[in-house]
């Protein structure tokens, strides 16, 4: 029996969910381990481990969707099959530490959980607790084909209204169509995508680090900025870059910051491309589309010449953001890819190689922005920070994220363990502390 | 007639700002800083250059100041001044 387009039982994926699987594909290839994400919540005290597990494990039953897994319909566009319901509890496992466990420990934990691979298709999410009577660390691993990083966020925003019972979901809408019409837009959009990257191709790869033999761990360096630091760079952003300009601020910081490790290793050919993600989900949409991925990409090239040069790279930045803006390239992103999902997943990550000349990007960048998950405790205990602990896919293996949480900011350096050594990941949290201005 | 043209402009930017977040309208407040709004970096361009397009000007090249962008009331001014 056919099943009908808008069954529970399946949610067609969009263009963008399909390039997600693609990097899910290519990063699982070079690292063993999926393109996946943790986010870590620091609470103050001691969590009991059987309240955390016996909570999450009722409300994550609720959501079979969870535990599907990627096929082709009779139309040949992919899809997610969602089973109809969950009887396995969640993956959930404890850890306890010394109460006077530095900082370190835990993200020793962090890191090993976050390197781990689900074991089957079906598995896309786990919960991690590491706690000790002073503070603790509850994690939530995910992979990115349920979850971007602001939906994540959501998810558990989710869980802790229905704690609190402020909210009591009736999640039902994990229904996409199947997006077969309107071929023409999409072939518009489909020549203009081309036109940009051919635009940003050169008859060099851009400046990339080169990737470990091997098949590494990720390893994650966290600068984390109280409110007093935050505002400050915030002041900074407003007057080296504008109002409201604190995204390409951080960006015009990483580029420079990077540019020094690039140069003490004498790479100097080619020119910095870095794709940078950004939420397509409207304010107010945050609880009906909390699965799955509802973002797109700016691509930015900056001239290796200009990368000394700060105030130059931010207005080269706010010249790209705002002509891409202008031409809606993360619309057109959206509307051309649906049509590459009749790709494979291994022909699809060799095409996306052929205009960079075998390379995807120089490294990755986002800006989060303002918390998703808005609450200022987690099950009744004070948050003290919120971070994310993205695995970059590979290539290029490495990458920069900034995120507000609870009045703070964090910068998070996540890379393949060999495409930095440690000296060189210290000294780029080192000069990006210095431009953004914090002593 | 000035005052007029500047209560289109408020409306088209209190309208705009309100689609971006999607909010309802009745809920932008024109003397607030868009920031305190929620908006980003990415909303604010999307302002602009819904902007530029519906009043046929270029906001970018105009030399802004940082007063100019505060709230919507001192953005319609800017941009009533540049038609």
């Amino acid at each position: 029996m056919l099943s009908l387009p808008y069954s529970k039982t399946k949610r067609y994926l969009t263009g963008i969910d399909w390039i997600i699987h693609v990097l899910n594909y290519m990063t699982i290839k070079e690292t063993g381990a999926d393109f996946m994400s943790q986010i870590a919540i620091e609470v103050a005290g001691a969590v009991n481990a059987d309240e955390l597990f016996n909570r999450l494990n009722a409300f994550i039953k609720k959501y079979p969707v969870l535990y599907g897994y990627a096929s082709r319909d009779f139309n040949l566009a992919p899809y997610w099959k969602i089973p109809p319901v969950k009887k396995a509890d969640v993956l959930f496992d404890s850890v306890t530490v010394e109460n006077d466990a530095p900082f370190e420990t835990f993200i020793q934990y962090l890191e090993e959980k976050i390197n781990t691979p689900f074991k089957d298709k079906r598995c896309h999410l786990a919960f991690h607790l590491i706690s000790s009577d002073k503070k603790s660390f509850i994690a939530m691993r995910f992979d990115h084909l349920i979850f971007d990083a602001a939906n994540a966020e959501a998810f558990l925003d989710l869980f802790q209204k229905e704690l609190k019972e402020v909210t009591h979901s009736d999640y039902k809408a994990v229904f996409e169509p199947a997006h077969l019409s309107l071929w023409s837009e999409k072939f518009m959009a489909g020549q203009r995508v081309n036109r940009a990257f051919l635009k940003i191709a050169d008859k060099v790869p851009p400046r990339v680090l080169p990737l470990p033999a091997v098949k590494n761990k990720f390893i994650f360096k966290i600068l984390s900025f109280d409110n007093k630091d935050a505002e400050a760079i915030a002041e900074n952003a407003f007057n080296e870059a504008g109002y409201l300009m604190l995204m390409p601020y951080a960006l015009a910081a990483s580029v420079y910051c990077f540019h020094k490790i690039f140069t003490d290793r004498l790479i100097s050919s080619g020119d910095y491309v870095i794709p940078v993600s950004i939420n397509m989900k409207k304010q107010g949409e945050e609880n009906n589309r909390v699965f799955f991925n509802n973002v797109s990409f700016f691509i930015f090239k900056i001239e290796a010449d200009l990368a000394e040069n700060f105030t130059g790279l931010i207005n080269s930045i706010k010249e790209q953001m705002y002509n891409q803006v202008k031409e809606d390239f993360p619309g057109d992103l959206c509307r051309a890819s649906m049509l590459m999902r009749i790709a494979p997943l291994s022909l699809l990550g060799r095409l996306m190689k052929i205009y960079l000349k075998g390379q995807v990007a120089s490294f990755s960048f986002s800006y989060l922005g303002e918390a998703v998950y808005k609450s200022s405790d987690f099950m009744g205990q004070d948050i003290l920070n919120l971070f994310h602990m993205p695995r970059v896919p590979v290539p290029p293996g490495i990458g920069i994220f900034f995120q507000r949480s609870n009045e703070r900011m964090n910068v998070i350096l996540s890379y393949l363990d060999g495409i930095l050594i440690n000296d060189e990941a210290e000294e780029i949290l080192g000069l990006i502390k210095s431009r953004l201005g914090v002593k | 007639m000035e005052k007029e043209k500047h209560k289109v402009i408020e409306e088209a930017l209190i309208q705009e700002v309100a689609a971006i977040l999607s909010r309802d309208a009745g809920t932008i407040d024109p003397e607030l800083a868009l920031h305190e709004m929620g908006l980003d970096s990415l909303g604010f361009v999307e302002l602009l250059v819904i902007m530029e397009k519906k009043f046929n000007i270029k906001l970018m090249e105009s030399g802004l100041t940082k007063n100019d962008f505060k709230t919507i009331k001192s953005l319609s001014l800017k941009i009533n001044g540049l038609i």
